[in-house]
């Protein structure tokens, strides 16, 4: 199946007809979740509006997970079956994972103030998403850290892979060392007890972040399809430069 | 000769040829044992020298003090054979890469563990460590420091020919090693508070195993690829 998306110019032709439909589903529900979030849910009888960054935090704590699976599973791809695409989509990736990781502590430490009292707490959720950004940023690191850019991207693939392992080890040993510590004092979002009306907002926020990423990375991946088919270019008039004056 | 007493063999002279070239010098063993004395003082100096603090925080300490003693040294365990070209030959040569890797870690945790015994009693009288914690920290500091080297080979072998990969090698390992320090913290914490450590150190070798079986094969994937190049 994936034999088939790895060309390149189907991949582009593929994408040039379903990129169009991805923006247009992205604005929709950014704007719908956006209103719905910030106008037209009740607020939370003890947070107050301070809840509305739930709307922006939980998705992008859920998208930065997701994406790292993604990455993963696409660096396996790549090592098995060595589909260059499938590096171009993981080396697009990861700074969009970092991205939202770091939009996920951001948010969570701008909630935290009205919450908690301070810019941060070393809650479990917080510090086992803090280790999953020195996970995309060691991957980012690692695949630029090489002479030659495919030494990197298998290294980095690795890594990523290895990543995949160790982070649920990681989330689980930081929520027992959570327990152990202090016992659970934090109001938990989620759960059974969430109000549709704020459930809404959400489940339409998560699409427009899932649909936004989706959309740049396929930007990204386009983009670095370009920049190799223009070295190409240029090696091959080089090339050509060259048996002539020889 | 059997296939399996020679597998044996070549392990043993591995392991034999690790502890030559580590020992000849005992460089490598002094600044060990030195940088984690001094990070055991930094730490104290940070603190102040208040008996009750640093009573409730000297297990972090020390685990922490062990961590980021091991990680420097971690780096020359590949980084050697490469450049000397000892990597290319051991490829080329009939033993299986995974094997080499095996012994390799193994060596190397006997190499870094037992400058760590040997100074144990000193960091017990420097951070007033419980007495009824020794045959605990024990154990803990052997599952846990096989895991570091079995966690430093696959950081090793990532960093293989990388720019500036001394740099780059703690920020990849130590998201790799929470767990040990949070399981190894603790067990020594269970025990403070009297409860059974049990629990923690069983999750301690358990997260060792996994390592155990996954990290020759993944560091000799990562050394075929750094060869090839």
């Amino acid at each position: 199946m994936f034999d088939w998306l790895a060309n390149p110019n189907r991949f582009n032709r593929i994408t040039e007809k379903i990129q169009p439909c991805i923006l247009f589903i992205t604005i929709i529900t950014l704007i719908s979740g956006l209103y719905f979030g910030l106008f037209d849910s009740p607020k939370d009888y003890q947070q107050g509006d301070a809840v509305r960054i739930m709307y922006v935090h939980v998705p992008s704590a859920w998208l930065a997970s997701f994406l790292y699976f993604s990455l993963a599973i696409s660096c396996v791809f790549y090592l098995v079956w060595k589909h260059p695409l499938a590096d171009l989509v993981s080396s697009s990736i990861a700074p969009i994972g970092a991205l939202f990781s770091a939009l996920t502590l951001v948010t969570g430490s701008l909630w935290g103030k009205p919450m908690w009292g301070t810019w941060w707490v070393w809650d479990a959720r917080l510090t086992s998403m803090l280790v999953l950004f020195f996970f995309y940023l060691g991957y980012i690191l690692l695949s630029n850290a090489f002479e030659r850019k495919i030494d990197g991207s298998k290294t980095a693939s690795v890594l990523a892979i290895v990543g995949l392992i160790n982070l649920p080890i990681v989330k689980f040993s930081v929520d027992w060392w959570h327990t152990l510590h202090q016992p659970a004092s934090i109001i938990k979002i989620g759960g059974p007890s969430i109000d549709d009306k704020m459930l809404l907002p959400l489940i339409l926020m998560i699409f427009a972040l899932s649909f936004f990423s989706l959309y740049i990375i396929i930007l990204n991946v386009k983009t670095k399809l370009i920049e190799k088919k223009c070295e190409a270019l240029l090696f091959k008039s080089n090339l050509q430069e060259i048996s002539k004056t020889g | 000769m059997s296939l399996q007493s020679s597998f044996i063999q070549i392990f043993v002279s591995h392991i034999k040829r690790e502890f030559l070239i580590n020992f000849r010098s005992l460089v490598d063993v002094i600044s060990i044992i030195s940088f984690m004395i001094l990070i055991v003082t930094l730490f104290v100096l940070g603190i102040g020298p208040f008996e009750e603090k640093l009573r409730l925080i000297s297990n972090a300490i020390f685990w922490i003090g062990l961590i980021l003693a091991i990680i420097p040294s971690l780096e020359k365990t590949l980084q050697r054979d490469y450049d000397n070209g000892w990597l290319d030959q051991a490829i080329t040569s009939p033993t299986p890469m995974e094997l080499i890797l095996l012994s390799k870690s193994l060596a190397y945790w006997l190499i870094v563990i037992i400058p760590l015994l040997i100074s144990l009693p000193l960091f017990i009288v420097l951070l007033n460590i419980n007495l009824k914690l020794i045959p605990w920290l024990l154990i803990s500091i052997l599952v846990g420091g096989l895991s570091i080297s079995l966690i430093g080979i696959i950081g090793s072998a990532l960093t293989l020919g990388a720019k500036r990969g001394n740099i780059l090698l703690p920020i990849l390992i130590i998201p790799l090693i929470i767990p040990i320090l949070i399981f190894g913290v603790g067990i020594s914490e269970a025990v403070r508070i009297n409860e059974s450590p049990l629990g923690n150190l069983f999750l301690l070798i358990g997260f060792t195993l996994i390592y155990l079986v996954i990290s020759p094969f993944i560091s000799a994937f990562l050394i075929r690829i750094a060869i090839s190049r």
